[in-house]
């Protein structure tokens, strides 16, 4: 007998939507995030908009006469530019090898560290030093007591493999500052990694041992794939801080020799301290900037999973 | 039938007689050693270049630019003497730039990171995205006209415009990290608060400020790293009054003379402050780069 | 045949502290259902996975099929694992899953594709399933892909941590009485862990109880139940549990609730000879029998708790602060505050040593 059909119960309502949240509720919850954003804003957007104004300007410090308009001459002079394009060649090389070598590095040191032996604690924290260590006494003692070819360790200690002297600065530049990058990022590729390691739930690889994987088959089929999003991190975070890479450059090769280890920043810090060109560095910035946007859009394609950003949707 | 049965449920446990395999343990135990000892070497590998930095601050210059280099010497503390005859403006303006900025940093972070949290605006999402946008652009890019504003505004060469940028230049990460910290908070904690009448201020500052407050330690950290390593803005845009420790050291290298000694010695100091706080707070940095960022 | 022996097996974690595993002898026949019950810390986890080969022995040893698996690692000793919560790899989805120990043995794709899809059939999973990621699974799923992957080795024995502890009860009556029948069906010698005891009772071909590291008893579950050997056995398996209470002799019986409760000669020869003035007497709440009239026990009903069925009456005794329970059949049980009289069979009495909890003996 139907007593469900005829409805009288309760009518469904029509197009009940989730309650929206009241004027009054949106503004109490954007208020604390406001400070934040506005002071962001005006330090980080103002500065980027004079840029672009300048990028459109004819203007020398020191040169009188301040700034003149003049279109996009100063562009046209970027893309045609050698130095320029020699200088984005050697950001992504130098970007780009350091990230993956100290990437490489990271995963071997958090297997090496995390497994217990004696000592363990000592060794991290000797790992971790280098990236503590300000970028610009990295760079002098690199630069002097280490690689310097009359009196450099480094020269010393590879004596027994028949490296005799070697100027590593003026002969191997480039190699000598990716090398001071790579020693200074991969604890922190290290430590990223460590904690992905840590976090793999101790079940599962006790499982894979039981169903017959051997050390290294359980790195590759469970622990690689696990460890995945912590590398894409740390390579997407690396790639931030290195693309803009300037210390070890200006302190250990000064760009040189000739312009064998400048990259975008260093360009531009010559542009403006040695050129004086405002209006051409502006533009070199702005080219930068747009760069970076295209090829961040791509990395956030590709890491799409990195944000994944869960919780905080209520 | 039942099965000979082990003795009551007594306190007293039986001792175990029977005599365990020794085989196997000593594979174990020389797997494990050279597992040690391979990350021996490597750590000390790596730590290397900073002993020889602190070593060869403790030198003489006659010592330092040696072949070959000198391990065994006596050591004088002479150049680190010069070293703190000069440094003092410098590191002053490096402590107030730092201090003040993550102070800053902290003060604007967290009620941000709060409204991308805990109680999220509707389009977090896009907040969080520019947030970290504004570190993808190269600070570089924008270093002319910086200078231009700096001057104009008559902050050039003063302690303000270091605060103002390191600020800005921590934000984003420090948000970022908050964050995730924020959202490892118990919902049932928060739930309680709310039940408890607690609003929005109290919620933040006395529930989440004090299960959070190990990863704030992790974020001012941090901060405190890049801010008091920073050398670019502080070269382009300060001169004397406001010249920080990078630029000290960069005034060690002489044009001639020896300075090998001299520059280890600025070296060693302008770092030992960080590496020092580094080392003890290990297991908060640590937990702020990985656990922090993971999120 | 693939039986397992303990002998003398045991695990201490830190010196001088008491073994986690004392020397435990256990005897498992080829094709046996074996249950290690009892609570927490009673070492059944541990020496389960003693047998698997994730805890190294301290003493004794291991035996798989008569061989010294003692040092020999998992993966040697052609075991099977469904552990507690799952341990399935998460990035992998459900047929990868249950084909990986296979992948590892070197077995082609399609060979173990068809393994993995025999397997789903037999533990109802559904074909769709099997390019899921286990996220996507719900618990009651995630727990057959977890069995699956053990069935799918056809190993010589298969190992069980509390499979059914992370379902909700329903799923768990359900999947217990499959899990059993599957065992019965592919006649693998098992080794189920449960601190569960209605699980082992109705699981097990035999039951191994443990407390404390030690293996109190080891028998079928009627005889477990009728023939417990001590006081922690006793008390452990049935539920409601015995009601378990030191009482103190008299001429002819014990002192309890009252009145002079009648015990059978031979157990009061027994403590006689042991010297004891009290003993801890134990009753099934089912051999509380309600009488009319004159009984052995006098006691208050405090509490009723309504099964359907049957009740259970928590009774205050006459005389003694402790409460015992009851089980009452039929429509109208008494109601709280109501006055009850109890009438026990001699042979029905438990009466256990007061210090050892060994049982004595009719």
């Amino acid at each position: 007998m139907a007593v469900l059909e005829t409805g009288a119960a309760s009518t469904p309502q029509v197009g009940i939507q989730p309650r929206a949240a009241s004027r009054r509720e949106r503004w109490l919850r954007r208020l604390p995030l406001l400070p934040a954003l506005i002071y962001v804003i005006v330090v980080t957007q103002i500065p980027f908009l004079v840029t672009l104004y300048y990028s459109f300007q004819n203007y020398f410090w020191n040169q009188p006469g301040g700034a003149t308009f003049n279109g996009f001459s100063n562009y046209s002079t970027v893309f045609t530019s050698s130095a320029f394009r020699g200088a984005l060649v050697r950001s992504v090389i130098m970007t780009a090898s350091a990230v993956i070598v100290a990437m490489i590095l990271g995963v071997a040191f958090a297997v090496l560290l995390d497994r217990k032996f004696l000592g363990r604690g000592v060794v991290r924290t000797l790992i971790i030093t280098p990236f503590l260590v300000m970028p610009a006494a990295a760079a002098l003692v690199w630069a002097g007591p280490m690689l310097d070819p009359n009196f450099g360790l480094v020269n010393y200690l590879l004596q027994p493999f028949g490296v005799h002297h070697v100027a590593w600065l003026s002969t191997f530049p480039l190699l000598s500052v990716i090398a001071v990058m790579i020693w200074q990022w991969t604890p922190f590729m290290t430590l990223i990694v460590l904690a992905g390691l840590q976090g793999q739930p101790p079940e599962t690889l006790e499982a894979a041992k039981v169903d017959g994987a051997g050390a290294l088959a359980t790195f590759r089929e469970l622990t690689l794939p696990h460890l995945r999003p912590y590398i894409e991190l740390g390579i997407l975070l690396g790639s931030i801080y290195l693309v803009n890479v300037f210390d070890q450059v200006r302190l250990m090769t000064n760009g040189g020799p000739g312009t064998a280890t400048t990259n975008l920043p260093f360009y531009l810090y010559q542009q403006v301290n040695y050129a004086f060109d405002v209006g051409g560095a502006a533009a070199t910035g702005v080219v930068t900037v747009i760069l970076t946007i295209i090829v961040a859009t791509f990395a956030l394609r590709m890491f799409a999973r990195v944000f994944q950003f869960e919780g905080a949707d209520a | 039938m039942t099965a000979p049965a082990a003795p009551a449920p007594a306190a007293a446990p039986a001792r175990v007689t029977t005599k365990p395999a020794r085989r196997p343990r000593m594979r174990e135990l020389s797997g494990q050693v050279g597992w040690g000892i391979v990350a021996w070497v490597v750590g000390i590998a790596f730590f290397l270049p900073v002993l020889w930095m602190v070593l060869t601050a403790f030198k003489p210059e006659s010592a330092a630019e040696t072949w070959p280099p000198q391990f065994v010497f006596r050591p004088t503390l002479a150049e680190f003497r010069l070293v703190f005859a000069g440094w003092g403006p410098f590191v002053t303006h490096s402590i107030i730039a730092t201090v003040v900025s993550t102070l800053l940093v902290l003060l604007l972070g967290v009620p941000a990171a709060y409204a991308l949290s805990v109680r999220p605006v509707k389009r977090w999402r896009d907040g969080l995205f520019f947030f970290i946008s504004t570190k993808m652009l190269p600070i570089v890019a924008a270093i002319g006209p910086l200078y231009v504003i700096a001057l104009k505004t008559h902050l050039l060469d003063t302690i303000w415009v270091l605060i103002i940028l390191y600020t800005a230049m921590n934000l984003p990460l420090a948000i970022w990290m908050i964050r995730s910290f924020m959202l490892e908070v118990p919902g049932e904690l928060l739930e309680a608060a709310r039940l408890d009448g607690a609003g929005q201020i109290r919620e933040i500052s006395s529930v989440i400020l004090p299960v959070i407050s190990p990863g704030l330690v992790s974020t001012a950290l941090i901060c405190v790293i890049f801010a008091w390593n920073e050398l670019f803005l502080a070269l382009n845009l300060t001169v004397t009054n406001a010249a920080t420790l990078p630029m000290f050291l960069i005034s060690s290298v002489p044009q001639e003379g020896l300075y090998i000694a001299h520059l280890s010695a600025a070296a060693t100091v302008a770092s030992i402050p960080v590496i020092l706080v580094g080392w003890i707070a290990q297991r908060s940095l640590v937990r702020g780069l990985s656990m922090g960022a993971i999120k | 045949m693939a039986t397992v022996n303990y002998v003398a097996a045991s695990r201490v974690y830190a010196k001088d502290a008491p073994p986690a595993v004392d020397a435990l002898n256990l005897d498992i026949s080829d094709g046996e259902f074996m249950v290690l019950v009892g609570p927490s810390g009673s070492g059944k986890t541990t020496a389960l996975r003693m047998l698997a080969g994730l805890e190294p022995l301290d003493g004794g040893r291991v035996e798989i099929e008569g061989r010294d698996v003692t040092w020999i690692p998992p993966k040697d000793r052609d075991i099977a694992m469904v552990f507690q919560n799952y341990a399935l790899y998460p990035q992998k989805t459900v047929a990868d899953n249950m084909g990986f120990a296979l992948k590892m043995q070197g077995v082609h794709k399609e060979e173990r594709l068809r393994r993995v899809r025999e397997a789903a059939r037999l533990l109802d999973l559904d074909d769709n399933l099997l390019d899921r990621k286990p996220r996507q699974l719900s618990g009651g799923q995630r727990q057959r892909v977890a069995m699956g992957r053990a069935i799918v080795r056809e190993p010589k024995v298969f190992l069980m941590d509390e499979p059914l502890s992370n379902l909700d009860a329903k799923l768990r009556v359900q999947t217990r009485a499959q899990i059993a029948e599957l065992q019965r069906r592919l006649g693998i010698t098992t080794v189920y862990v449960t601190h569960d005891q209605v699980e082992a009772m109705t699981m097990g071909n035999r039951v191994a109880v443990l407390s404390n590291g030690h293996l109190q008893q080891v028998d079928t579950p009627r005889n477990l139940y009728d023939n417990p050997v001590n006081q922690f056995v006793a008390g452990f398996i049935g539920s409601p549990a015995m009601n378990l209470q030191t009482v103190p002799l008299t001429d002819g019986g014990v002192q309890v609730g009252g009145s002079t409760l009648p015990l059978p000669p031979a157990i009061r020869r027994t403590a006689a000879d042991a010297g004891l003035k009290e003993l801890v007497l134990g009753i099934r709440p089912e051999h509380l029998h309600l009488a009319n009239g004159s009984g052995d026990l006098t006691g208050d009903v405090v509490l009723v708790e309504e099964l359907g069925a049957d009740s259970l009456l928590h009774v205050r005794l006459a005389g003694e602060s402790s409460q015992v329970v009851a089980r009452a059949e039929g429509r109208k049980p008494p109601v709280p505050g109501q006055q009850v009289k109890f009438h026990v069979e001699p042979e029905d009495v438990f009466a256990f040593h007061p210090d050892t909890g060994a049982r004595l003996a009719g």
